[in-house]
């Protein structure tokens, strides 16, 4: 037992670790990160720096072929894949805000996979139909376009916050009840009288109904909001019926069934929305380059692909934390009661963290591209 | 199991510690930079000329309206010099400078215009020193502490001095980090630098100029 815990909590300090050097390292970006071009930083980081400087610089080698020649722009298309690889090892692109989303919200590395992808997709589209509306229709200069990125990365930012919130009040009610559940050692026949039902009916609310009464003045209330009537969070309540029986009555938050639901699809959606709402800098500038050689399509051909190898490598982190976090819960699943407890806090935890890091991009602390240096 | 987890661990740390991050610059900029003395032998400023990457280039051009497709004309330039400027005094022109180790302060670039040749946009300005100032070494450093702009000096000739024929200009390329530098370069995740820290300095494009 003593074993199982100690693997629990290095997993534990891992994953916070991991999550807060994320942070950190982003914040003190701007004076830790070495001049790129001359400082030649040792190992595999300095590798991948210098080749996504590598590629994002021959991609206009590349546009200016494919202007003279067609075939030219299938090169085109590899270097922008490559860069998308490489580029979004950088900060931005949601890495971390997607990771601490599959985190708190229990998602398994499919669903992870599918989110990085569709954010990525997003974000390639974005900055298209910036590009199209402002530059090509319109005419507006970089100042204008710059402004509108700017618009749109609050309102992204915005969200995410407001996504991280409601994840905090979710998973930290989710946390009371779990610690509630482990403080009040309730007697053993109560709470086998609720378990067997709870079990073999899908996780509903009316489901609270079959509960003690006593048990019902005592949890009923948390449960009864709209993210149970709602199937959204299901598994919340669904804990709250579990952890009679035995304090992890399941492997890793919802059935896969609820998953799949409408409910869960929307809510993982909405994540990916807010991440991906905020155009990539560099996308941008390879658009209004590829304009002014007349070659918007290639452009846009470049951008969608740059964004497939952007959501490779984001799928790739994610699906990381995803496994990390079903690990430490299946770990936690040893150890009753506390292991629980423990999976609620990682996940208000991670919560938290989506909080946090929307909040200093907002503040403009974690900016990791701008565009208005030279362009207002 | 439990090297099942610390596997998990490790690639999560190491994948992690991999997207440690690093700004990406997206403009790209070669600098020629003239060092601007009086008569009598006092620092007066800096004239810039600052050369854009293509692909910026493009960007910042982008809805200029001109008379000629691939051409542009000063005049047609004017207003996105005086934005370029504008936008600059932000970030303190990107240049730093040093008396003897005091630190100088910079006025309002002033003499700015926009120049576009061989499909890059070069910006040339000057920027005065709000107190004129002597001294036996003079540094000047160019560089964007947030390396989102990735300064580097022109290939040719790309520092020269104006009217201190006693005085000598050199200047350095950013150097590697010394081992000290670099296990602080490691610690700076955990123990951050203050915001007033001038750490970055270190990896900027120095200019010195000695007088005698």
């Amino acid at each position: 037992m003593t074993r199982s815990r100690a693997v629990a909590l290095t997993t534990l300090a891992a994953i916070f670790v991991a999550c807060t050097t994320g942070i950190l390292s982003a914040s003190s970006a701007p004076f830790g990160a070495p001049h790129p071009a001359a400082l030649p930083m040792p190992g595999v980081m300095g590798w991948i720096f210098a080749e996504q400087a590598a590629f994002y610089r021959s991609l206009s080698t590349f546009i200016r072929a494919a202007k003279e020649d067609g075939a030219a722009m299938w090169e085109l298309f590899g270097i922008s894949f490559m860069y998308g690889v490489f580029h979004a090892v950088g900060p931005g692109h949601g890495k971390a805000v997607i990771s601490s989303y599959l985190v708190a919200n229990e998602e398994t590395w499919r669903r992870g996979v599918v989110l990085s992808f569709v954010s990525a997709a997003i974000q390639s589209v974005v900055a298209i139909i910036v590009v199209a509306i402002a530059a090509v229709l319109l005419g507006a200069t970089a100042k204008a376009i710059g402004l509108t990125v700017h618009l749109v990365e609050v309102t992204s930012y915005v969200l995410v916050v407001l996504i991280g919130l409601r994840l905090v009040y979710v998973k930290g009610r989710g946390f009371l009840i779990a610690c509630r559940e482990l403080t009040e050692h309730r007697p053993p026949d109560l709470a086998f009288a609720s378990a067997p039902a709870a079990k073999s009916l899908s996780a509903t609310t009316f489901r609270m109904s079959e509960r003690p009464p006593g048990a019902m003045a005592m949890r009923g209330g948390q449960c009864q909001v709209e993210e149970c009537t709602a199937h959204a969070h299901a598994f919340l309540c669904h804990d709250d019926h579990e952890h009679h029986e035995s304090a992890w009555g399941h492997a890793h938050g919802p059935e896969p069934a609820a998953l799949a639901g409408a409910g869960g699809w929307r809510r993982g959606l909405a994540a990916v929305v807010a991440v991906g709402l905020r155009p990539c800098s560099g996308a941008i500038i390879v658009l209004i380059f590829a304009l002014a050689q007349d070659l918007f399509w290639t452009g846009v051909g470049a951008t969608l692909i740059m964004g497939l190898g952007t959501a490779a490598t984001v799928a790739v982190i994610a699906t990381i934390a995803a496994s990390a976090r079903e690990v430490a819960g299946r770990i936690a699943k040893t150890r009753a009661g506390p292991g629980m407890l423990a999976m609620r806090a990682i996940e208000v935890g991670a919560a938290a963290l989506i909080v946090v890091l929307g909040a200093l991009l907002l503040a403009g602390y974690m900016a990791s591209e701008q565009l208005w240096m030279f362009t207002g | 199991m439990t090297r099942r987890t610390c596997c998990y661990c490790a690639i999560l740390l190491l994948s992690l510690s991999v997207s440690r991050a690093q700004a990406h610059p997206h403009v790209w900029v070669t600098f020629h930079s003239e060092i601007l003395y009086a008569a009598d032998g006092i620092m007066t400023g800096i004239r810039h000329a600052w050369t854009f990457d293509d692909m910026f280039s493009a960007y910042a051009l982008q809805g200029i309206s001109h008379a000629k497709k691939g051409q542009y004309t000063r005049e047609e330039l004017a207003s996105l010099a005086q934005t370029n400027v504008d936008s600059l005094k932000e970030y303190d022109y990107f240049t730093y400078a040093r008396a003897d180790g005091k630190k100088l302060k910079f006025a309002d670039p002033s003499d700015y215009w926009l120049e576009y040749k061989n499909a890059v946009l070069t910006l040339h300005f000057t920027l005065p020193l709000k107190a004129p100032a002597a001294a036996k070494a003079m540094q000047i450093e160019i560089y964007d502490p947030s390396i989102f702009v990735d300064f580097e000096f022109a290939k040719d000739k790309p520092v020269s001095l104006s009217g201190a024929p006693q005085c000598l200009a050199t200047y350095d390329l950013p150097h590697q980090p010394t081992p000290a530098e670099q296990a602080r370069l490691g610690q700076l995740d955990s123990v951050p630098l203050d915001p007033s820290s001038t750490y970055g300095e270190i990896f900027a494009n120095k200019i010195l100029v000695k007088c005698p």
